[in-house]
């Protein structure tokens, strides 16, 4: 009996161990992680959900990549660390965006972002000197200006003197390895003023910016990773709102419709359901009421006031009873005089030339960010997850629509380490995406 | 009836944790788990009326009663592709039970009743682990009783068959990727319980004394759960997309067709070998069709893509003398599931059983039988194409067990 149950413990006892299988083991490759800097603007900083607070700056892409480098050699990543989870304050700062209920124009209340309010970090500097250098904000040729950081509250934080160059920062930090993510805002500061704000930058500005860039980055041989510019179709801050999103709901309201057009000489025809928004037409041969419906193609931007379009802009106001076209700034248009789509297109296609080239010659890996947004765009699915990239519901781009949400960021940090292995001949493990939130319901 | 399965399903069984391919668990007689799982062929107690109904009517003894229980200890470890960090399924203690009886009330005739659990899985991934949106935790049981009857014809040929009432319930959770505003996962649990009638059949054939032929086709058996409860735990604002609900789903049992053939040498020495043949291709993919359907919620298709399999096995005993019978044997498992429809839920991969076995006769016709299996499984790296969910796996089995046998 003695013996029986000396064997049945044993039993236990073996039911103890578990089945062995080799754990990764990281390898640094031909690649030093040992001081690792990173460059760019808002995407590289961490801003998310638009403003840079605690948790989104925690989950930067070079943040999870340091993380990751630092299973093979890779040494600390400081960051210019915000504490607030709503932001920093300063004059014109936009606050933290949230998912939570707005009231559509039928007075039902549904989902939407609004602000995030609390109290934030007073806009001064950190004191201590950073290894991540995203600035929101910052276009390729700002961080060659001297005195950047008075123009750039985001710089002000982190420039070791506010006399400086961004490019200034780097040498000091003497990296091993670099990330570079630039030149987004080059043409998205044109693109989400709806062409009327800001320009873009010139390719013969973009190339020598970037050129300058790499090269204070590389110096004598740094080993780094360049990721280039996503198509602006592929952002949800552009696509959300269809150019047809007039959806006019009864018959009467059609017909109304349809005889003020008459009435005010314009050729539209509508119709029970989606209709296409009224636009500016300054190309128009008539008189009065310069308008024209919109095109397919056309892009009608995140940040239209859904106000005003319950108040008929896009339309006929209700107010005035005239036409009332989308004012320019809330939308990107492709007409004779002007076509702003075709000029964010041609010049994302010339940056990414640039990049490309800049990755070939210097020898540096490169990340397609444009095909990846792309892939996204037409679905994803990563350990179960579904995803892809539309606002809110597709669970990548956070509240600004511009943005990656942290679960994205972590996705986009895998693509990094994707180029990365295949350059350098690393194996650095990807970050488990799953631990990252997506968007958050109330 | 449904109370009838409560009452079945509550007390007579505990879960089993499939350890064979799939989800099929071959855990019957400890007499036969001794010789290498086989049966086919053999006729030495009243498991027959499983194994093969057609060998019963060859059991001698009038009254034959047996039953037991294994004590089954799973570990699967798991490595995520190119993610630092290993998964261990928690230790899941599992008591897979038989009892079957037999009766002569002619010499050529037998008839009996088999209970046992030939299908079941239970594991828990933990409700944080990085495959949580395609499976957290998993319970199936499926219990079966099997009345029978065995007709001898001559002592070259008998024939059998039996109902199988099969009695089955489920239950799983798994994480939604729809966050709160802590950010804490949403959930759904799927609770269900069913029943269905399948059949088995044999023949055994005994040309020369000693030597055994046994082929036996146990049916497909659907198990269908027209009304599972499906219960959501979601944000607020998302509560209009999932609203608790009746679901519909369905797994098949699948059929399996066992050949075996022994061969007695002096009433010493046995050594058999079966060759069993599982239809899994039955298990193409799991649908649940949701009632209520919704944005969020409509009718998924899980495809699971399994593969028929053969399992070859081996197996002797030696009679020592009349109170102590040794057992050894081994077979080779190949998994039905292709490399790229891996999936945590089932995490079967290619397995080598070891089994050892005694049976002490402290008097005539009475048995104590234990039995020892060691399943080691073969490392496999997969991936779950359909959720993109890649890793490697590999589990260790530890089945001691303990039965009773009498028979006169």
């Amino acid at each position: 009996m003695k013996k029986l149950l000396y064997i049945l413990f044993s039993f236990v006892i073996l039911a103890g161990c578990e089945p062995k299988i080799d754990e990764l083991s990281p390898n640094k490759g031909s690649a030093d992680f040992s001081r690792f800097v990173s460059v760019g603007n808002s995407m590289v900083a961490g801003l998310t959900d638009g403003a840079l607070y605690f948790s989104a700056q925690q989950n930067s892409i070079p943040n999870l990549l340091a993380q990751q480098f630092q299973l093979a050699g890779g040494g600390a990543f400081v960051q210019p660390v915000v504490k607030s989870e709503f932001g920093v304050e300063f004059p014109g700062s936009m606050p933290r965006l949230k998912l939570g209920y707005v009231t559509d124009c039928t007075g039902a209340p549904s989902l939407g972002p609004v602000p995030d309010l609390g109290p934030r970090d007073p806009l001064q500097p950190v004191g201590y000197q950073v290894n991540n250098l995203g600035i929101p904000g910052a276009k390729s040729f700002h961080l060659l200006v001297p005195g950047y950081a008075l123009l750039n509250p985001y710089y002000f934080r982190f420039a070791t003197d506010p006399n400086n160059m961004v490019i200034q920062e780097i040498p000091p930090l003497n990296s091993t390895f670099f990330a570079l993510w630039l030149g987004s805002n080059d043409v998205l500061g044109y693109a989400i003023s709806g062409g009327v704000g800001d320009t873009i930058t010139g390719q013969a500005t973009f190339g020598p910016a970037m050129g300058g860039i790499v090269q204070s980055l590389v110096g004598t041989g740094t080993k780094g990773v360049i990721a280039n510019i996503p198509d602006i179709h592929d952002i949800p801050f552009f696509t959300t709102i269809p150019y047809n999103g007039m959806v006019l709901p009864s018959q009467d309201i059609v017909d109304q419709v349809n005889f003020a057009m008459g009435h005010f000489g314009l050729p539209y025809t509508y119709q029970l359901g989606p209709n296409p928004f009224l636009v500016a037409d300054p190309t128009s041969s008539r008189p009065v009421y310069k308008v024209r419906q919109m095109k397919p193609g056309e892009l009608v931007l995140l940040t239209v006031p859904q106000d005003s379009l319950c108040l008929g802009m896009g339309l006929i106001s209700s107010i005035t009873l005239t036409p009332w076209p989308l004012p320019d700034q809330f939308v990107l248009t492709q007409d004779e005089i002007k076509d702003e789509i075709t000029n964010i297109e041609t010049a994302i296609a010339g940056y990414n030339v640039i990049i490309t080239g800049l990755a070939q010659t210097n020898g540096l890996a490169l990340v397609d960010m444009n095909t990846k947004l792309k892939e996204l765009e037409s679905g994803l699915v990563w350990d179960g997850i579904h995803m892809n990239a539309n606002f809110v519901t597709g669970g990548v781009f956070s509240l600004d629509g511009i943005h990656l949400n942290s679960r994205g960021n972590a996705i986009a940090a895998n693509y990094f380490i994707e180029s990365i292995n295949a350059e350098y001949g690393s194996t650095i493990p990807f970050v488990d995406i799953t631990k990252y939130q997506g968007v958050l319901f109330p | 009836m449904r109370k009838f399965t409560a009452l079945l399903l509550g007390i007579c069984l505990a879960a089993s944790t499939a350890f064979g391919g799939g989800y099929q668990v071959s855990l019957h007689s400890m007499r036969n788990i001794g010789m290498g799982l086989i049966g086919t062929s053999l006729t030495y107690d009243a498991s027959s009326f499983f194994y093969n109904p057609g060998a019963a009517a060859f059991v001698q003894d009038r009254f034959s009663i047996s039953g037991g229980v294994s004590l089954l200890m799973a570990r699967t470890t798991f490595q995520p592709k190119d993610v630092m960090g290993q998964y261990n399924i928690e230790n899941l203690l599992n008591t897979p039970l038989y009892f079957y009886f037999g009766f002569k009330p002619f010499e050529d005739l037998s008839i009996g009743l088999a209970v046992n659990t030939p299908y079941g899985n239970k594991l828990s991934w933990g409700d944080e682990w990085q495959g949580r949106y395609l499976i957290q935790d998993l319970a199936f049981k499926a219990i079966t009783v099997q009345p029978s009857f065995s007709y001898k014809i001559k002592d070259v040929f008998s024939f059998g068959m039996g109902l199988v009432l099969t009695f089955g319930n489920v239950e799983l959770n798994k994480a939604l990727p729809i966050e709160g505003q802590s950010g804490v996962d949403g959930k759904v649990n799927i609770k269900g319980s069913t029943y269905n009638v399948g059949f088995n059949g044999g023949i055994l054939v005994r040309p020369v004394k000693g030597l055994n032929i046994g082929v036996d086709y146990r049916s497909k058996v659907n198990m269908v759960v027209d009304e599972a409860d499906a219960t959501f735990t979601v944000p607020v604002s998302m509560q209009f997309n999932f609203p608790d609900q009746k679901v519909a789903t369905s797994l098949p049992l699948p059929a399996n067709l066992d050949f075996g053939i022994s061969y007695e040498i002096k009433e010493k020495l046995l050594i058999g070998i079966n060759l069993c043949y599982v239809f899994w291709s039955a298990y193409d993919s799991l649908v649940f069709d949701f009632k209520t359907k919704t944005a969020a919620l409509d009718k998924t298709c899980a495809p699971a893509m399994y593969e028929n399999k053969l399992i070859p096995r081996i197996g002797a005993q030696y009679k020592v003398n009349d109170i102590v019978t040794v057992r050894l044997g081994g077979y080779y498992d190949p998994t039905p599931v292709p490399d790229d429809h891996l999936n945590p839920q089932t995490p079967s991969m290619n397995q080598i059983g070891l089994t050892a076995g005694l049976s002490v006769f402290p008097f005539k016709g009475f048995s104590i039988d234990a039995a020892f299996l060691y399943v080691m499984g073969l490392e496999k790296e997969g991936t779950y194409s359909p959720e993109n969910f890649s890793g490697t796996y590999k589990t260790n089995v530890y089945i001691p067990g303990i039965g009773l046998s009498y028979s006169f």
